[in-house]
């Protein structure tokens, strides 16, 4: 395959994603995790085993976290440069800022997962947008195609006319910083690159290829799915002191300095990070990614979740459907409900505003930083803010804001 | 005060910069420039405010400038005042916040050499300096030129001939680097570059900067290169006009070391033991004054009574102190007196009306304020300039403070020339002066103590203020802050007053702040404290640092560093704005905007 040497893969990760509040209040909305790494690292390898080795990430909102974690890239052999976009103007000001630092490149907007197949293909001769087929087009751009190549683009809409959407990835030429310059803001007040590219469509033509693997994360429960289905291709490895009297069925990954002490049973695929305790007696079902240093304790149950960094359920808890953030804490006989008596999907009140999540089991968002008391009750879809206090026998649902105390 | 932004890096350098000198706004905003290096250095100026002069501006190519916006101290707000200042060959432009105290006679010795001015300000003498000393290396150039100044300065400058090149330095007025990816900026402070970089080096006083796109060199007096660390800040945008403090009121309450410090600045002559004001001031001063009157309302009405005693203590000369919505309708007026007026803005509808009649009357007119151009400088025979800055918070604070320290200038000033004070007494003042700034820091340092006691009255539905002398005024002053933001109601009395019908007031829960210096007073004020306690209220006192004997009389006790009777009325005022504002603070009121209240009254 032919691929120019200097090719750079530009990766937007300057959103705050509030959409995803309460986690994105506490980090950026690149750096949540899924399956142990932030959504920006797993891009990163893709990106990297596709054949990239340069990258510019254009940072903004909380952007040490990003620099902080990413570094120069040496640890994944990779270069890494970084622009902070200063005011969240769109994307097409993100991509105008970069015209001094590139030639041929590829741009992937770092919130959303692509598989490295498909980033393959996009890095092939010529400028080319990446489309998917989705069910529900209402959150995304459309995109119109004439025999294969894109004839006109567009911002989400009320009333999609087809099910053809812009994924997030491209690959530009010099010639795109043309039309960015004679872009004007859109209605919402931004400067939008769906804009700069139906007017380089007037004089140049784009390539269309279709994605195999692409996972949007959009609202929190999305990180869930996502968390799922980078599980599916997980493969055992266990690096940890595994007791006697444990069991460990299929995938499960379990990182250095863990200890899983005796009566726990946990069926893959799960990934357990490093330096956690796990047991005795708990019960891990498959699709939970557990970040490092959490415990899970005595009669513990966790299935389907996402547990992040320092965070412990110690004793009499359950936990299935949901999302944890750091430095959380559960009172012993906290449990989270997941699944309405009626079987319907949950609603979820996010932000003010109430959204189908689409899912019939559904737990708990929580933020960082949150204590609950012992035998509190969570009930389906709930989402709560960062550094909050649950009381103890507290009966929590809705939406609560970061900071607050619920006695 | 002024705010000063530089940039150099890939972006368009006078997006960048109009977008950054926005949030230094507080700093001032009489008027605003922009100086940027394109295909050679162009600069925009003019009066009026940031977001005018955005509407206004054409688009400069270039990547790399500087931008300023002004709070005028010396000249008036005119165009050409406005910052940045070009050299006479028009290839170096200099932006600078800041007082240069000797710039009489470097604007002397540079006419001398036939240098013309364009301006009126103090600033563009360091483009010329720079400029003569240029010999191909800016930083060079820049060093040389700042050996020969006196008085605080933050510079930015750039140069047509070295369009790569970004020079700063500081001495006595803020200046931060921020560090970015393949840009580097300078700024007055923090918040102007957050929204592009969280990552800062701080710059030292005498230190000099250049930045490059992707470097940073940072140079002692000596040119020696030193090492900087870069910090992060970890600041919400939200949080950062306010220098990571939570209410502008704190920020401001914080700012009070450096205000003291721009209101004495280039008024006082250590070696000379001298006050020094502008000439038309001084002859104002140096009449055969028989009596003073200060006219001002509100908290600058306070101010007047702490100047009150300051002037009569040092002069011996008579003063009355009115509110000026009364003065105005009912004041005596005598040709032999000179009548001042203060007012923080220079717009207050009420004092400039008794102003106006004061004149009409035949009086000799001073006007202190912190605004330059304000209407009263302008109907005024003379006016002091409080430099202190804008203030944001509603409850004037730094404002308070610096209105003492010019009336404390103003009462040497006469205290010497009526030969009342001898020049070893007066330099005693101007060393306390001196000290003061370490003195409030100190206070500002030990603030939980303040806390503590906050609690204590956070409940209370009233609170009285007492003291004598120079600190009765002070409980009026703490009085109104308390009431003005806690919505505690809060009084102030004459510690002799007490007896006089207030005592029918006082109950369990009426706390009673108690202003204590030790002067001859002392024992009556301890009396009075007694007489307080007899009636069942706690006695919290404010009381001198050395000061034993207090605490066997009050329940709690708040100390402040004191080396003059005369200047703890500055310190006791800071402890008596931190307790307010935790009071408030504590009980969830909003600080910064008051209920009902405006800062600046311009109706009648």
């Amino acid at each position: 395959m032919e691929i120019q040497k200097d090719m750079k893969c530009v990766v937007l990760a300057a959103g705050e994603g509030k959409r995803m509040h309460p986690l994105t209040f506490t980090r950026p909305k690149v750096m949540l995790p899924v399956a142990g790494r932030p959504v920006l690292e797993w891009n990163l390898l893709n990106a990297k085993n596709a054949g990239l080795k340069d990258f510019i990430f254009i940072i903004g909102y909380k952007s040490e976290m990003v620099r902080n974690y990413f570094g120069d890239g040496k640890k994944w052999r990779v270069n890494i440069e970084y622009i902070n976009q200063g005011k969240p103007l769109g994307t097409a000001h993100a991509i105008g800022m970069i015209e001094h630092f590139v030639n041929d490149f590829i741009v992937l907007c770092g919130d959303t997962i692509f598989g490295k197949n498909d980033i393959k293909n996009i890095m092939k001769k010529g400028m080319k947008i990446g489309l998917v087929e989705v069910e529900n087009a209402k959150e995304y751009g459309i995109v119109e195609l004439k025999e294969k190549k894109i004839s006109r683009i567009h911002e989400k809409m009320e009333e999609p006319s087809s099910n053809i959407i812009n994924a997030g990835i491209y690959h530009f030429n010099k010639k795109i910083f043309n039309f960015i310059k004679k872009t004007k803001k859109s209605p919402r007040g931004e400067y939008e690159i769906t804009d700069s590219i139906n007017m380089l469509l007037e004089k140049e033509t784009i390539d269309s290829i279709f994605l195999k693997e692409w996972r949007d994360v959009v609202y929190p429960w999305h990180l869930i799915d996502a968390n799922e289905e980078i599980l599916k291709k997980i493969n055992k490895k266990i690096e940890g002191k595994i007791d006697k009297n444990t069991t460990i069925i299929g995938n499960v990954v379990v990182g250095k300095n863990t200890r899983i002490l005796a009566g726990s049973y946990i069926e893959g695929p799960v990934i357990i990070g490093e330096d956690c305790k796990i047991g005795p007696n708990c019960y891990i079902r498959p699709y939970t990614s557990i970040g490092n240093n959490c415990h899970i304790g005595n009669a513990c149950e966790v299935k389907n979740s996402i547990i992040m960094d320092h965070s412990n359920m110690p004793h009499l808890n359950y936990v299935g459907d949901s999302v944890i953030g750091q430095n959380c804490n559960l009172g012993a006989g906290t449990t989270i409900a997941n699944l309405r008596l009626d079987k319907n999907n949950i609603a979820v009140i996010l932000n003010g505003k109430k959204i189908d999540s689409k899912r019939r089991k559904l737990g708990v968002i929580m933020g960082d930083n949150v204590q609950t008391g012992i035998n509190s009750v969570i009930n389906v879809g709930t989402i709560i803010g960062n550094d909050t206090l649950i009381g103890l026998s507290a009966n929590v649902e809705g939406e609560i804001q970061p900071k607050t105390r619920v006695l | 005060m002024c705010g000063i932004v530089g940039y150099n890096g890939f972006r368009d350098a006078d997006k960048v910069l109009i977008d950054c000198l926005k949030r230094l706004e507080y700093r001032g905003y009489d008027s605003a420039g922009i100086g940027v290096i394109g295909k050679k250095l162009q600069i925009f100026k003019d009066v009026g405010e940031i977001s005018k002069l955005e509407q206004k501006i054409p688009h400069i190519d270039g990547c790399i400038g500087i931008s300023h916006t002004r709070w005028a101290t010396m000249g008036a707000v005119t165009k050409e005042n406005a910052h940045p200042h070009l050299s006479g060959n028009k290839k170096i432009a200099v932006i600078h916040n800041g007082i240069i105290e000797n710039y009489k006679k470097l604007k002397e010795e540079l006419e001398k050499q036939g240098v013309k001015f364009r301006s009126q300000t103090d600033s563009e003498i360091i483009a010329h300096l720079i400029e003569k000393n240029y010999k191909g290396n800016l930083e060079d150039a820049v060093c040389s030129a700042l050996k020969k100044l006196k008085g605080s300065y933050a510079i930015a400058v750039i140069c047509e001939e070295e369009p790569d090149k970004l020079v700063g330095a500081r001495n006595e007025s803020p200046l931060v680097v921020g560090v970015g990816d393949n840009e580097n900026f300078l700024a007055s402070d923090i918040p102007a570059l957050l929204k592009y970089t969280n990552r800062m080096i701080f710059i030292n006083d005498g230190e000099i900067c250049v930045l490059t796109k992707n470097s940073v060199k940072v140079f002692n007096e000596n040119k020696k290169e030193v090492k900087k660390k870069e910090e992060l800040i970890k600041w919400d945008i939200k949080d950062a006009e306010k220098s990571g403090f939570p209410h502008f009121m704190l920020k401001e309450i914080y700012d009070q070391p450096d205000t003291i410090n721009q209101a004495v600045r280039g008024r006082i002559s250590e070696i000379e033991r001298s006050i020094n004001f502008p000439d038309n001031v001084e002859r104002l001063l140096n009449n055969d004054l028989g009596s003073i009157y200060i006219v001002a309302c509100g908290t600058s009405f306070y101010a007047g009574l702490v100047g009150k005693y300051l002037i009569e203590q040092l002069t011996g000369i008579p003063v009355f102190v009115e509110i000026a919505s009364e003065y105005r309708y009912f004041g005596t007026r005598k040709e032999t007196s000179l009548v001042i007026a203060i007012t923080q803005s220079g717009e207050t509808a009420d004092t400039l009306a008794a102003l106006r009649e004061a004149k009409n009357a035949g009086c000799k007119t001073l006007a202190i304020t912190n605004v330059i151009g304000s209407t009263a400088t302008r109907i005024a025979d003379g006016y002091i300039l409080t430099q202190s800055g804008p203030e944001i918070g509603v409850a004037a604070t730094k404002t308070f403070i610096s209105q003492i320290i010019v009336l404390f200038l103003v009462a040497l000033k006469i205290g010497s020339i009526k030969n009342e004070i001898g020049s070893d007494e007066s330099y005693q003042y101007m060393r306390h002066l001196r000290d003061l700034p370490k003195q409030v820091r100190a206070i500002l340092d030990r603030s939980d103590d303040v806390i503590d006691i906050a609690k204590q009255i956070k409940n209370s539905k009233s609170v009285f203020f007492i003291g004598r002398g120079i600190n009765y005024p002070l409980s009026l002053e703490g009085a109104l802050k308390l009431k003005e933001i806690s919505y505690i109601h809060a009084e102030g009395f004459a510690a002799g007053e007490l007896k006089h019908g207030p005592f029918a007031l006082l109950t369990k829960n009426t706390p009673v702040v108690a202003i204590v210096t030790k002067d001859f007073t002392y024992d009556k004020m301890l009396a009075n404290i007694g007489e307080v306690k007899a009636r069942g209220p706690e006695v919290i006192a404010i009381a001198d640092e050395d000061d034993t004997e207090i605490d066997k009389h009050a329940d709690f006790v708040i100390r402040y560093p004191s080396n003059s009777t005369m200047l703890s009325c500055i310190t006791i005022t800071v402890l008596l704005q931190l307790l307010a504002y935790h009071v408030a603070n504590l009980r969830g009121c909003s600080i910064d905007k008051p209920r009902n209240l405006a800062k600046s009254v311009t109706v009648e």
